[in-house]
């Protein structure tokens, strides 16, 4: 049956629509829950306020479980899911680049928008700064080029790569999430609590 | 319930929800695999293998080669030496065994032309139909009744008896002709053939002029 556009259920001109819906209500529950807040961001490097790991990592262990339970039952084909292409050397740098950016400026670029909608100044400055990098790397685009397109391994998964079993990846994920989360509410307790708004 | 109690459980929630979490993906880790099916679905592959428009009538056949029609690829699926000692005009030889070679894919797996397939009977060309069919080939028919149909409908049509209906007669007359088509001789026809020379042609002489014995020119 699903993934539903591929399949044609929902026809491929509701792409974008069901996007900006899908995006307005992940912005809506972002800021609902803080996320619009660089201080409770930076707490997870800072060890007083872990939310952030804690929503993200559940975020990702709920899905995958449902995931594979919908493949399981035949609701979903898992093949046809999109699996974002590996840029090896791409992603590392890129990765290493945004996780300092997010480690200074408290915003991940999701919920920096979410604060310059609330009227945030460290956001607007945050949102600023994107953009001039940006056009720094579209200008310099020829000399990133290499990088950018090169060290290609295709839409692989760590199944493919190192021929696991997805099931006991996912229970072993699982677990790690819940010794993440316990973990991180020792590491709380310890650390001098810091009051924000 | 009063509320201490709520509170009480409450006050477990991170560890119950921890709890579901585990178990839900140990579930899944616990669940018996089942091999599951790939490509279309078994109630579509019986529909089409059921349905008769797969099939292609060995008149069609005929009448698509003699008017040259170039828009389907004849694939003969007996072996090499069945091929070699008769098969239809233009066929290519692509036996059972070499259906998914490299070589055959290009024929095979196109959207451009209508591949027919052929043996003997139906059944071979049926066993490609359906593995090509399930690779998601498209445009794939099957001649009805093979080679044997062929030869009884085509090369060798059956006179109908004088108390068939006009029809009958009419579909023998263009077998006989399509027949004719395909490198048949009929009595009937040799005999226009000797009315039409009836005339013995006038006896003619020819001279043979003698050959001239050459001078000998030289020598070695």
């Amino acid at each position: 049956m699903g993934p539903l556009i591929p399949n044609d259920i929902i026809p491929i001109e509701w792409d974008s629509i069901i996007a900006i819906l899908i995006g307005i209500v992940f912005g809506f529950v972002l800021e609902a829950s803080g996320f619009s807040s660089s201080r409770k961001l930076a707490g997870v490097f800072y060890g007083y306020d872990f939310a952030v790991l804690k929503v993200f990592f559940t975020a990702a262990a709920v899905s995958v479980i449902g995931i594979y339970y919908m493949d399981y039952l035949g609701y979903l084909n898992i093949s046809q899911l999109y699996v974002h292409p590996t840029y090896l050397w791409g992603a590392i740098i890129g990765g290493v680049i945004m996780g300092v950016g997010f480690v200074a400026g408290g915003f991940c670029p999701g919920t920096s928008l979410c604060a310059v909608a609330i009227g945030k100044l460290d956001a607007w400055i945050y949102v600023g700064g994107i953009m001039v990098g940006v056009f720094l790397f579209s200008e310099l685009y020829t000399i990133f080029q290499p990088i950018y397109e090169g060290y290609y391994l295709g839409n692989i998964t760590l199944m493919d790569s190192f021929g696991w079993n997805p099931y006991w990846v996912i229970f072993i994920f699982a677990i790690i999430a819940i010794v993440a989360f316990v973990v991180a509410d020792i590491v709380r307790k310890k650390v001098k609590k810091v009051f924000y708004e | 319930m009063d509320k201490k109690k709520i509170a009480k459980v409450l006050s477990f929630r991170y560890k119950i929800m921890a709890a579901i979490l585990v178990v839900l993906a140990g579930g899944l880790v616990l669940l018996p695999k089942y091999q599951k099916q790939e490509g279309i679905k078994s109630e579509a592959l019986l529909n089409h293998a059921i349905s008769p428009e797969r099939y292609i009538s060995t008149d069609q056949i005929s009448d698509k080669l003699i008017s040259r029609d170039p828009s389907f690829i004849l694939v003969d699926v007996r072996d090499e030496a069945s091929y070699n000692d008769y098969t239809l005009p233009n066929a290519i030889n692509i036996p059972l065994a070499k259906l998914f070679d490299d070589n055959s894919a290009p024929y095979l797996n196109q959207d451009q032309f209508d591949v027919v397939f052929f043996s003997n009977d139906n059944f071979h060309a049926d066993q490609a139909w359906i593995l090509c069919y399930r690779l998601g080939y498209k445009n794939l028919r099957v001649l009805k009744g093979g080679l044997n149909q062929w030869f009884n409908t085509i090369i060798n049509p059956k006179i109908p008896s004088e108390d068939m209906p006009a029809e009958d007669f009419e579909l023998y007359s263009t077998r006989k002709a399509a027949s004719m088509f395909f490198g048949v001789a009929y009595q009937d026809q040799n005999v226009e053939k000797d009315m039409a020379i009836s005339k013995p042609a006038p006896k003619k002489i020819i001279t043979v002029a003698k050959k001239k014995k050459r001078p000998v020119e030289g020598g070695c």
